[in-house]
């Protein structure tokens, strides 16, 4: 290490090339839901081929996985599942949440729609659209590759523990005694 | 369907004329597509109803199409807070007839599983948006909403932002209807 | 309450863990590579055989039947979309035909004419993604890739005419958004000439293959009674033998005037499935061919001044215009009270909307019926027996869209 805090000529070198490899090979978990999993289907096939980014294996397990692109609807019985699903994946991860629903809960503001998937794991890269057409997945995914690259501009938001998603998911946020326990009436029960 | 062919508009008044005549004190009318909507008035005769539309041979309803329900809570389609709807078809005779019942909040209604297989995950999506229980059901459970959840959201009353999340996503119960396997006792 | 819950759980994993008699449990969960959306099954295998299943839905639901009450029935035309993604305009010509024979209208001719090239292009683009899925699951990839090059060309059709690829809401109260751009006729032509090879193509590569065959005969199958037991219509149901077409039995829009045949198969399997899907994708091309020479030129709109969407030059010229525009869309349009039930022949079979109206811009309560939930819970019965490798086979043929299912 230099005097001025540099990090010298070969780890730069050694980090950019391990970052060029990462980004050119993002192997994506394809959580598709709704709608916008059709989109991402269109983009994986032949017509405008998500191969040629990297993406040529879509391997459905997540241990194998580095990025995940939620499409489609993520609704509260299915973020238990997701949640899962995007703890089981390894560092380092990267989350694009694909489409309006994931990205706030779209067009559905209800009883059983999570209004954005941020709200139990960071996101990387929101593509807005309803849903959005391949092509702005492609630029969502090449922004991505622009995000490995550089490392910067990881989320706002600080990586959620399992804990803290958790308490995001419980019903009345903090209390989760009430959720066993019968004396007190819960939200939404018929008295 | 507004513009029915001759033959099948002749098909549905003929099938309108013949349930009037069999249920002469119940009221029958006719929808906007002139589609027969039969009102009974007790569980009793829902079964009795479902039986006699089957087999009769003029109707012969033997396809369920569709069973739900709505609310009836400003009382405009009688005293009784829900309506049950029941919708069969008629392969031969391409005519369909609905069946409608008030049941009042609790009120149990009789499964149709004994009919139609088709009944129990649509009565069972009626239990759990609604809330209306049906007896002797073979596996009467929420079939939409996570089994904690607690409130029926199709009622008028139920806020339709109000979210109940659960951190966890709980195992599918088989045990729960299906006998185990000779050699478990 | 949970308490009992996870008691029952643990004494039944309890009572399964006998040495001589091993039950592996096997959950199928939500998040599936089958690519079928959130369709969960819970089965209880001995060995490879399927002894019991339990299927379970619900991880897509939306609350769209809950959402109708608070939309005016324009607002909702949108959400009719997100039902059956794979076939939206088929969705929302249902619905708005619904809304019509509530307000007792009926629609111009040419709106007749394309409503049924929507629903029959929106036909083939499901039948081809059922098709490209279920061989995808098998393993057989070249098909998924090319019969998704037709779907790339209809969406661009598609897109030509509405604008949107995939969630459409072409279809409004009393007409259609747009009328068919100018090139449209070419647009067809071209795509009918190619389609039709395409398929053969790709039952050259199927239908005699002996791995598809092998996977595909004798898998799934569902007598004509058990259809009618389950309510299936639909593919599913031709296949087995049950002989009914809406289109054929109820026609609306222009159907009697169009010449068509209904494919029946004749056992009800897997094979017999992916047949009635390629001949009725053939039918619908040749439906399409007569719709394109037959369609009239005329207007697009009803002549109702107070449900007709007016063009924008009368809105900004024309105060009366302007008047019906700002009522239309903020306060909606004035329904009166009564019930409609209209059903379709999707591509999955009968898609009905109930609309219970009671006056007013909003319905009171709006259902849909959906033919993938009967499906779903025939693939329960399906199942047991069936291998797992089986499963995937029929999960793929049934065509489930978990929008429609779950709403």
């Amino acid at each position: 290490m230099s005097k001025d805090g540099n990090a010298g000529f070969i780890p730069t070198r050694l980090d950019y090339a391990v970052k060029w490899a990462q980004k050119n090979s993002l192997w994506p978990f394809t959580f598709g839901t709704s709608c916008c999993g059709i989109e991402m289907m269109s983009t994986l096939s032949g017509t405008y081929d998500l191969a040629r980014f990297g993406a040529e294996v879509v391997r459905f397990s997540p241990r194998q996985a580095d990025m995940l692109i939620v499409a489609g609807t993520i609704t509260t019985k299915m973020s238990p599942v997701l949640r899962q699903v995007y703890d089981q994946m390894l560092e380092p991860k990267w989350v694009i949440a694909m489409g309006a629903c994931s990205s706030s809960g779209g067009i559905f503001d209800t009883y059983s729609v999570l209004q954005g998937i941020d709200e139990i794991m960071p996101v990387d890269i929101y593509v807005p659209g309803c849903p959005p057409i391949p092509e702005g997945l492609i630029h969502a995914i090449m922004k991505l590759q622009d995000v490995v690259q550089t490392g910067g501009k990881r989320p706002q938001m600080h990586k959620l523990t399992r804990a803290e998603a958790t308490d995001a998911m419980s019903f009345r946020k903090g209390s989760q005694e009430t959720l066993f326990d019968d004396s007190k009436p819960l939200k939404g029960q018929l008295t | 369907m507004s513009k029915l062919t001759p033959k099948l508009q002749a098909e549905q008044d003929r099938v309108q004329a013949l349930v009037a005549e069999i249920y002469p004190g119940n009221r029958v009318e006719r929808d906007v597509n002139a589609e027969t909507v039969l009102w009974v008035n007790s569980q009793k005769e829902l079964i009795q109803a479902v039986k006699t539309l089957r087999i009769e041979t003029g109707l012969q309803m033997d396809r369920l199409s569709d069973i739900t329900a709505y609310e009836n809570i400003d009382g405009r389609d009688g005293p009784k807070r829900f309506i049950m709807v029941y919708q069969l078809y008629s392969m031969r005779f391409h005519a369909r007839v609905r069946i409608k019942l008030a049941v009042e909040e609790n009120e149990k209604v009789p499964t149709l599983t004994s009919f139609w297989r088709a009944a129990n995950w649509l009565e069972r999506e009626v239990y759990d948006l609604f809330g209306i229980p049906f007896e002797d059901h073979p596996d009467l459970r929420r079939i939409q909403m996570d089994e904690r959840f607690v409130g029926h959201p199709l009622r008028k009353e139920y806020d339709i932002k109000d979210r109940q999340p659960f951190p966890d996503s709980l195992p599918v119960r088989i045990a729960a209807r299906a006998p185990l396997v000779s050699g478990q006792e | 309450m949970i308490k009992d819950i996870r008691a029952s759980l643990l004494e039944e994993r309890l009572n399964l863990s006998d040495f001589y008699n091993p039950q592996v449990l096997i959950n199928m969960g939500p998040s599936h590579p089958a690519m079928h959306g959130t369709l969960r099954v819970m089965c209880r295998v001995n060995g490879e055989v399927v002894e019991d299943a339990t299927c379970e839905i619900g991880y897509l639901h939306r609350g769209i039947e809950k959402l109708a009450e608070s939309k005016t029935y324009h607002q909702w035309i949108v959400y009719t979309d997100r039902l059956n993604y794979c076939s939206a305009l088929t969705n929302n010509i249902a619905y708005v035909m619904a809304v019509e024979d509530l307000l007792k209208i009926e629609v111009t001719e040419r709106c007749q004419w394309i409503r049924v090239i929507c629903m029959e292009l929106a036909r083939i683009i499901d039948h081809l993604i059922c098709i490209a899925i279920n061989a995808l699951d098998m393993g057989a990839l070249t098909c998924f890739w090319y019969l998704y090059h037709w779907r790339e060309e209809a969406y661009t059709m598609i897109e030509a005419m509405c604008g949107m690829r995939l969630t459409t809401s072409y279809a409004r109260i009393g007409g259609m958004s747009y009328d068919l751009p100018d090139n449209f006729d070419s647009m067809m032509a071209k795509f009918l000439k190619g389609l039709p090879k395409s398929i053969d193509d790709v039952e050259k590569l199927l239908s005699a293959n002996r791995i598809w065959v092998d996977r595909t005969k004798d898998v799934g199958v569902l007598t004509k009674a058990e259809c009618l037991d389950f309510g299936l219509t639909g593919p599913v149901a031709r296949a087995s033998g049950v002989d009914f077409d809406l289109r054929r039995d109820r026609p609306y829009c222009t159907y009697p005037e169009l010449d068509f045949e209904v494919v029946c198969g004749v056992k009800g399997d897997v094979y017999d499935r992916y047949l009635v899907r390629m001949e009725e994708i053939r039918q619908s091309a040749h439906i399409l061919a007569q719709c394109v020479q037959k369609i009239p030129k005329g207007p697009l709109w009803v002549d109702n001044r107070l449900i007709k969407i007016p063009a924008k030059q009368d809105v900004y010229n024309d105060m009366e215009t302007l008047i019906h525009h700002f009522k239309i869309f903020m306060e909606g349009i004035n329904v009166p009270e009564g019930e409609s039930y209209n059903c379709v022949e999707s591509p999955n079979g009968e898609l009905g909307f109930y609309i219970v109206s009671r006056g007013g811009p909003k319905s009171w309560r709006t259902r849909v019926k959906p033919p993938s939930l009967l499906l779903f819970q025939s693939f329960e019965y399906s199942m047991k027996g069936a291998k797992i490798p089986d499963a995937v086979s029929i999960l793929g043929s049934l065509n489930i869209i978990a929008g429609e299912l779950d709403r």
